[in-house]
């Protein structure tokens, strides 16, 4: 609390690590919604964002009762506003829109149906359907603003259905006026999407990234564009639609591409004039000098337009068509397009906004139908006005990239006021993390290339899961580097027959990269260790399990990392982003992948320990752990917890420190036994030696 | 063994800092705090008892033992399923020792089905025989966590209402193999208010957890031998009898003892009608027990009449179920340095020489941590009240 202060006193950046299950949502919110209270000219806005739209929900729920909580003790009703938002998948109420599953068909559907041109031919053509909760939003929301409270989707929902007002819009309306927003980062990281929402929040706020570990791929997923032989295809056939609805339009209309082609070159004035107001928060994807110039000619008329778009496409199939990989700056990509079809940089940086204004004039309602298209124009703008740090063919904007804290900044480009690490304080030692790095046959245990197809190896992981079937009570997860490596483990496992050991202590539970199968393997894992029975999940530690699902209590007493989760050093991705990180801020290779490796390690190990009542197991099966570049890399509440008796063991001596760790936590343990360590009373709290303590530390920092 | 069950081997267990508990007075002798680590670990013996409650008097007990391959675990010695059935010996006989007309059954679980050793009767005896028995079966295969309580159901659910329903289970294994949802039978165990208790050799098993909350029982987890059998003998005591259970009257009989001597012409050796039905032990003898309503014959009390059903005790048996219901009070404990007269012990007569000194709260009697805890454990009154009652 004492850092975050610090941190909205001088109007900087912070980076905070505690671990999970210490309330940090709650201290945060806290003490940002008082500052707020009190300073409310200085910050006027939280902006919470956070990954997942279960997160989203927990955020609110804390949020309410800490404004229940308000409201009781002061006694008056306060007047924040704070609302989650998020895509119209989860918002839509409207009844055949919502029925759709996916994400992008509810996009393209609720376009068809509100889009503005939409609603204007229905001025004249009564029978065109409609969204009756957009129009009586439309019609009287706006005056109305939502009354204070705290909203998450479903209120939203019964707000809109209440009213019949649309969901979806009105949160994005209320976004302006709302306290607190609570939303997912690809509002505010991707700049497709930022433009539209997030456009409006002004400087003024208080930015808090949930689970910031992630940012750093967040920011490349918004900023890479994959485009496969799929895509182009079916890009093929946008454009052919294209070319034949501009044949038809010109035939009816001449008129609308005369209106169009002298609204370009006017420039993009309108696109500008949204623009002007230098206090958005908004991630310029256009720089401004675009939106000072005018379309260049070549691409004016929708004819050329799309004949441009062709020449444009079939360069990029023959790009394509090459097997092997090629990297090339983008200066040379450039050049190489030049070259060949003659397309200069000019155009193809307003292919984008180009695209936008043709479909606009051109009526087309269901966007979705033409997400190729719009992808490769996106890619064009983007490769052709960022210089640097994009590489050909498979493409990705690096950006970004957290625990040792200091490289964080280092990466994402800012300097921190506070940079803070906490640790926990707990009644008990309810984490053991343990480093096993011999097998009982003394083979070091290791899932480095050379080793990995080892046999010995490979015997040894199998004998540390038996073991630990044995004596660790319902659910396990243990986690393999890659799906690749899990496989073969697992078949070898099976050949030698420990498979079939395990499963009499235990079921085992596959993750696959199929999302539909893993999350069945999920809930029978759970109502095994339920019931009972004991299950293992063998997972990966970059897939989903590893990232997203929480294992509460016994549903992960134990975790295993067999091996260190490098990532695939040959993927050309990593590799982009490791020279750009190389030249732009002068960190080594080395260290970026150990950094990223040991991140996802302590990621997977985090998630059986949530919360302070909880206990588990972290057994780290690799002997490279036991280094201290490696060991100094984990956050510090899993560092402080390693004595220097529990590195480098043998199966048999970790499985005799476990047996003694689970039989010390199963002990009784109330929360009485919490109360002056971890836990405060009021008393406690006020008592003469906690203040005495409290300013002790406040001055030291 | 002749000394005190050994804990675990130096280097089994964890690294520990035992010289950092010790701390030197001021004449740098350590002799103060080793006293102290001595006198709580005595002390800590003597549990908070819970006041006026009303207690399960009369209890239905099943103990299931786990026989599972994972009882051959080697942590406690010679082995977990050999060091387990030696202390429900005691754990038998202890519990008949306390509640008199209780009954017991045991059960066993392994290789995912569950078998009666010893159905419920009043009878240590039995029992301890079984149990000796059992030492040499064989582990084999996962335990059946669902057969074994659906097995207990079965005798427990015809239980008379105003007795208490207890399930003890002895769980080493962390698995259990279930023909079926677990839940649904911790409902029906909650409905036919059964209490089920887990004492785990290993670790926390969340089923466990679940059952046990659900049931009202308790459940620990071992730490080393003595604390198992700390753990155990937890479960001698009598529970305390929701309020919602049943009262009636029950019927008892209190048999005459007739001893008769060999030179008596009179006496005529009979069958004890205990030993009926059972093969072995069929001796023919010449007192015993008769039931005052229809005079069968029984060598050992408690017992229920096997001809007229009814129940058979014996006065002091009654009397000794009787201290649960009026347990004596925890004496305070008080510095020595506060007390005025001579200091001595009024049980033991020694010197008072310890820290702290212990008086009853009713006759403010003095007594020595020792004498306290067997008053305690042990008498369940205080001698000196017992004595000024007798001569006011």
């Amino acid at each position: 609390m004492l850092e975050l202060k610090r941190t909205l006193d001088a109007k900087g950046h912070g980076v905070l690590e505690m671990p999970s299950g210490t309330g940090k949502t709650i201290s945060l919110l806290s003490l940002i919604v008082a500052y707020q209270k009190v300073f409310p000219l200085e910050v006027s806005k939280l902006i919470y964002c956070s990954r997942t739209v279960p997160e989203i929900e927990k955020v609110v729920e804390e949020l309410r009762k800490l404004m229940e909580y308000y409201s009781k003790q002061t006694g008056e009703s306060n007047n924040f506003l704070a609302l989650a938002l998020s895509s119209r998948k989860n918002l839509c109420i409207h009844p055949e829109v919502s029925s759709l599953r996916v994400g992008k068909e509810v996009d393209g559907k609720c376009h068809t149906l509100t889009a503005s041109y939409i609603r204007a031919q229905r001025h004249s053509d009564p029978d065109l359907p409609v969204c009756r909760f957009y129009e009586d939003f439309d019609a009287v929301g706006r005056q109305m603003p939502l009354p204070a409270g705290v909203y998450n989707l479903d209120d939203l929902k019964d707000f809109g259905k209440r009213n019949g007002w649309c969901p979806y819009y009105l949160a994005r309306y209320s976004l302006m006026h709302a306290n607190i927003v609570v939303y997912s980062y690809h509002y505010l990281l991707d700049p497709k999407i930022a433009d539209l929402v997030s456009k409006e929040l002004t400087k003024k706020s208080v930015v808090v990234f949930d689970e910031a570990h992630n940012i750093d791929n967040v920011c490349i997923d918004s900023m890479s564009v994959n485009i496969s032989r799929r895509t182009l295809d079916r890009c093929q056939t946008n454009v052919e639609t294209l070319q034949n609805t501009i044949q038809k339009i010109k035939e009816t209309d001449a008129t609308k591409l005369k209106m169009e082609y002298r609204r370009l070159v006017e420039g993009l004035k309108e696109a500008n004039v949204a623009r002007e107001t230098d206090v958005y928060l908004s991630n310029p994807v256009l720089p401004d000098e675009i939106l000072q110039e005018a379309v260049p000619g070549t691409i004016r008329t929708a004819e050329h337009f799309v004949g441009f778009l062709k020449r444009f496409l079939e360069y990029l199939k023959s790009r394509l068509r090459v097997h092997h990989v090629v990297q090339e700056s983008t200066p040379q990509f450039l050049k190489d397009i030049f070259d060949k079809v003659c397309i200069d940089r000019k155009p193809l940086r307003f292919c984008a906004e180009r695209l936008r204004s043709l479909l606009r004039t051109l009526e087309i309602a269901d966007i979705a139908d033409f997400s190729a298209v719009t992808l490769i124009s996106n890619f064009a703008t983007l490769v052709s006005t960022y210089s640097q740090g994009i590489k050909t063919l498979l493409f990705s904007v690096s950006h970004f990239t957290l625990s040792p804290l200091d490289i964080y900044p280092r990466i994402l480009d800012f300097r921190p006021v506070t940079m803070a690490s906490f640790t926990m304080t707990l009644a008990r030692t309810c984490l053991c993390p343990l480093i096993v790095g011999r097998g009982n046959d003394q083979v070091a245990l290791s899932s480095k290339f050379e080793t990995r197809e080892d046999f010995a190896v490979i015997r040894n992981y199998g004998s540390l899961l038996q073991e630990m079937s044995a004596i660790v009570p319902d659910g396990i997860v243990a986690f393999f580097t890659s799906y690749m490596y899990m496989e073969n483990i697992v078949a070898a496992w099976y050949e030698q027959g420990i498979l079939e050991n395990i499963q009499r202590n235990k079921l085992i539970f596959i993750e696959t990269p199929d999302a539909a199968e893993t999350s069945m393997a999920l809930e029978k894992y759970q109502e095994a260790c339920e019931n009972g029975r004991g299950a293992i999940l063998l997972s990966v530690a970059r897939g989903k399990v590893s990232e997203g699902i929480d294992f509460v209590h016994h549903f992960g007493r134990a975790v295993i990392m067999f091996g260190v989760p490098y990532v695939y050093t040959q993927s050309r991705i990593l590799k982009a982003r490791l020279e750009y990180l190389r030249d732009q801020f002068q960190i080594r290779e080395n260290d970026f992948l150990t950094f990223d490796a040991m991140r996802h390690a302590a990621q997977c190990v985090g998630r059986v320990i949530r919360g302070k009542t909880d206990y588990g197991l972290m057994i780290f099966a690799d002997k490279r752990y036991a280094r201290a570049d490696k060991r100094g890399k984990l956050p510090r509440w899993i560092q402080e917890h390693i004595s220097d008796g529990s590195l480098n063991l043998t199966v048999d001596e970790a499985v005799q420190l476990s047996k003694h760790f689970l039989r010390q936590m199963a002990q009784p343990f109330r929360q009485e036994d919490q109360l002056g360590l971890s836990l405060l009373t009021l008393e406690q709290l006020e008592s003469e030696e906690m203040l005495k303590k409290i300013s002790q530390i406040a001055h030291q920092t | 063994m002749d000394e005190e069950p050994e804990r675990t081997k130096r280097w089994e267990g964890g690294y520990e800092r035992t010289w950092e508990v010790l701390k030197e007075d001021e004449s740098g002798s350590l002799k103060a705090t080793v006293e102290e680590i001595l006198f709580q670990s005595k002390r800590k013996r003597v549990t908070e008892s819970h006041g006026q409650v009303r207690l399960g008097m009369m209890r239905h007990l099943h103990l299931v033992v786990d026989c599972s391959r994972s009882m051959e675990d080697q942590d406690l010695k010679p082995n977990r399923l050999t060091a387990s059935l030696k202390l429900i010996e005691t754990f038998v006989e202890e519990y008949f020792d306390q509640n008199p007309i209780s009954q017991l059954g045991i059960i066993t679980t392994k290789n995912k089905r569950a078998e009666k050793l010893t159905d419920l009767a009043g009878n240590p005896k039995k029992h301890i025989v079984a149990l000796k028995k059992a030492v040499d079966t064989v582990c084999l295969g996962e335990p059946s966590l669902y057969n074994s309580l659906h097995l207990a159901i079965q005798t427990l659910k015809h239980m008379p209402g105003h007795t208490s329903r207890e399930i003890l289970v002895i769980l080493s294994s962390l698995t259990t193999c279930d023909p079926a949802n677990i839940c649904e039978l911790i409902k029906t165990l909650k409905s036919l208010k059964v209490r089920v208790s887990v004492i785990g050799l290993s670790a926390e098993v969340r089923v466990c957890t679940v059952l046990t909350r659900e049931t009202g029982g308790s459940y620990h987890v071992i730490l080393d031998e003595s604390h198992f059998k700390e753990l155990l003998m937890l479960h001698v005591k009598p529970p305390p009898a929701s309020s919602s259970s049943e009262c009636s009257l029950i019927r008892m009989g209190f048999p005459q003892h007739i001893i008769a001597s060999l030179t008596d012409q009179e006496a005529k050796p009979s069958f004890s009608m205990s030993h009926l039905d059972s093969s072995s032990g069929a001796d023919l003898s010449l007192g015993g027990y008769f039931c005052p309503q229809c005079h069968a014959k029984y060598t050992e009390l408690p017992v229920e009449c096997k001809v007229c059903g009814l129940t058979l005790v014996s006065a002091p048996h009654l009397a000794r179920s009787f201290h649960h219901l009026f347990p004596l009070q925890a004496f305070t404990e008080s510095p020595t340095e506060q007390l005025q007269k001579d200091r001595f012990c009024q049980a033991c007569q020694g010197e008072l020489k310890d820290k702290s000194i212990f008086s009853c709260p009713s006759c403010c009697s003095v007594f020595c941590v020792e004498c306290d805890l067997f008053i305690h454990d042990s008498l369940h009154c205080c001698p000196c009240c017992i004595h000024n009652q007798s001569n006011p």
